[in-house]
């Protein structure tokens, strides 16, 4: 089952998207104020609750890491980003190809803009972290990971806290039925993808783990047996 | 007890600090350097562009400042490697992170004494900051404070593990990058004379509670790790 359930999730993901293209341009109603470039909407959404979701488990499974060492955790916790960053990037060329076509400009400096873009930056330096930082550097990342866990309830606020031009929290309830009716399957097509990458690249990790370690007992193995020949 | 742990830490830093100021002179020198290089760049800026450049220029320069301090506080602990030492000795680990920071905020706070009446001197929308000492003051105590915080605990991160230098940047940019946002903001309602200023200050202890905690929180952890974690290791030879 472990196996076969990313798989299963890529399936839901293939079968679902090719049906929320068709509801999303032809069964939904063009919105009045913004017209066709609203249609972005069905997919920027859910790629930013993605994002912001993988940012809270990324966070998670590194506090959990650093305080019980769960390899389990680690690997969650690189793959979260990982796949986070591929989801940041899809929120962060949508937004401004909706934000040039509404507001006339593609990046206002929106505080809901910036931090979005931080919260990428602060998973990018993670994995930079993660894949130059050397030994002992799991543990600065996972700290790295926490802070940007930090960064997702100041997302959400954003539009709050400060003055900006970008669509409040309200709006996304106050959707008619008919757009809800197409939103929902864009999010769990996209959710299904995500969590599919999320499990492969987990496994990815888990076995370089492994690996990692049938290295390291050789490498001690080999050390042991050179030390017998010398005495 | 931690009070009392913290400020034997912290005085003992300042006072090798004081023995030959290098921290303070270098860093010093350094925020002077930064201030007339945006002066070169931004002093033609005109009167309505200039109140939007000041914030940056502030804590821009505090940014560059705390990445070059940081990495010397622990520099040299690393070099005659007494944070490993500290690190076995019977004191709280907690005390270790927060005379640090304390020290940190010092000379930030020392940069900040040049660098606001530079400011002042070179930008006529800088005048708010002179006409408002006190604001200005919590101001500048709240935005340094954000960014030791952070900044103490991955720069005694890196020196403790095999990670370069230069990942401070790395992890340091962006990471104070919301604290450094907060601070921008405040600022610049300040020199617009907003009355806002007050909300946005709240909002930065916030922040510095926030930050504090969190980095309090995990300091042992990422220094020395926690006792379950046991630490990965990759193998020597192996090549991917």
């Amino acid at each position: 089952m472990g196996r076969k359930l990313p798989l299963a999730l890529f399936a839901i993901g293939a079968g679902t998207f090719p049906y929320c293209v068709q509801r999303v341009f032809l069964a939904t109603p063009i919105e009045r104020q913004m017209g066709t470039v609203q249609k972005i909407f069905y997919f920027h959404v859910p790629l930013a609750w993605i994002m912001m979701l993988l940012g809270v488990v990324c966070g998670v499974a590194a506090a959990l890491q650093l305080r019980r060492g769960s390899r389990t955790a680690e690997a969650v916790a690189i793959s979260a980003a990982e796949v986070l960053l591929v989801a940041g990037l899809g929120v962060l060329i949508t937004g401004p190809i909706w934000g040039h076509a509404t507001w006339g400009k593609a990046w206002t400096w929106d505080a809901r803009q910036v931090s979005t873009g931080l919260l990428w930056l602060i998973f990018a330096a993670y994995v930079l972290v993660r894949h130059y930082g050397g030994v002992g550097s799991e543990r600065l990342a996972a700290a790295l990971a926490i802070f940007g866990a930090i960064d997702v309830p100041i997302i959400y606020y954003a539009v709050k806290i400060w003055k900006t031009t970008h669509p409040d929290n309200n709006v996304v309830g106050s959707l008619p039925p008919e757009m809800w009716a197409s939103l929902w399957p864009c999010l769990g097509a996209l959710v299904a993808m995500s969590m599919g990458l999320l499990l492969i690249r987990t496994r990815h990790e888990k076995t370089e783990m492994m690996l990692d370690d049938g290295w390291v007992q050789i490498e001690d193995l080999a050390r042991e047996s050179a030390d017998k020949d010398k005495s | 007890m931690l009070v009392r742990q913290t400020w034997i830490l912290a005085r003992n830093d300042l006072r090798q600090e004081m023995r030959d100021f290098e921290l303070v002179a270098t860093a010093g020198f350094f925020t002077l350097v930064v201030l007339v290089m945006f002066g070169l760049s931004f002093s033609s800026l005109g009167r309505h562009a200039q109140p939007m450049a000041v914030p940056g220029i502030l804590w821009l320069a505090v940014a560059f400042v705390g990445s070059l301090t940081l990495t010397r506080i622990f520099d040299r602990e690393r070099e005659s490697d007494t944070l490993r030492a500290l690190l076995s000795a019977p004191v709280d680990r907690l005390a270790i992170y927060a005379a640090k920071a304390m020290v940190t905020l010092l000379v930030l706070l020392g940069c900040c004494a040049i660098l606001v009446p530079g400011l002042v001197l070179l930008f006529d929308a800088a005048a708010p900051f002179a006409e408002r000492p006190l604001a200005t003051l919590c101001l500048v105590v709240l935005g340094c404070t954000a960014y030791a915080s952070i900044g103490t605990l991955f720069a005694a991160g890196l020196s403790t593990s095999g990670g370069k230098n230069v990942l401070l940047s790395v992890i340091l940019y962006p990471l104070t990058s919301p604290a450094l946002m907060f601070a921008l903001v405040a600022t610049r309602t300040l020199i617009d004379g907003h009355p806002g200023f007050d909300a946005y200050l709240s909002q930065l202890v916030a922040l510095d509670i926030l930050q504090l905690a969190v980095s309090g929180w995990l300091f042992e952890s990422v220094v020395i790790g926690s006792n379950a974690a046991g630490g990965r290791r990759r193998p020597s030879t192996r090549k991917d």
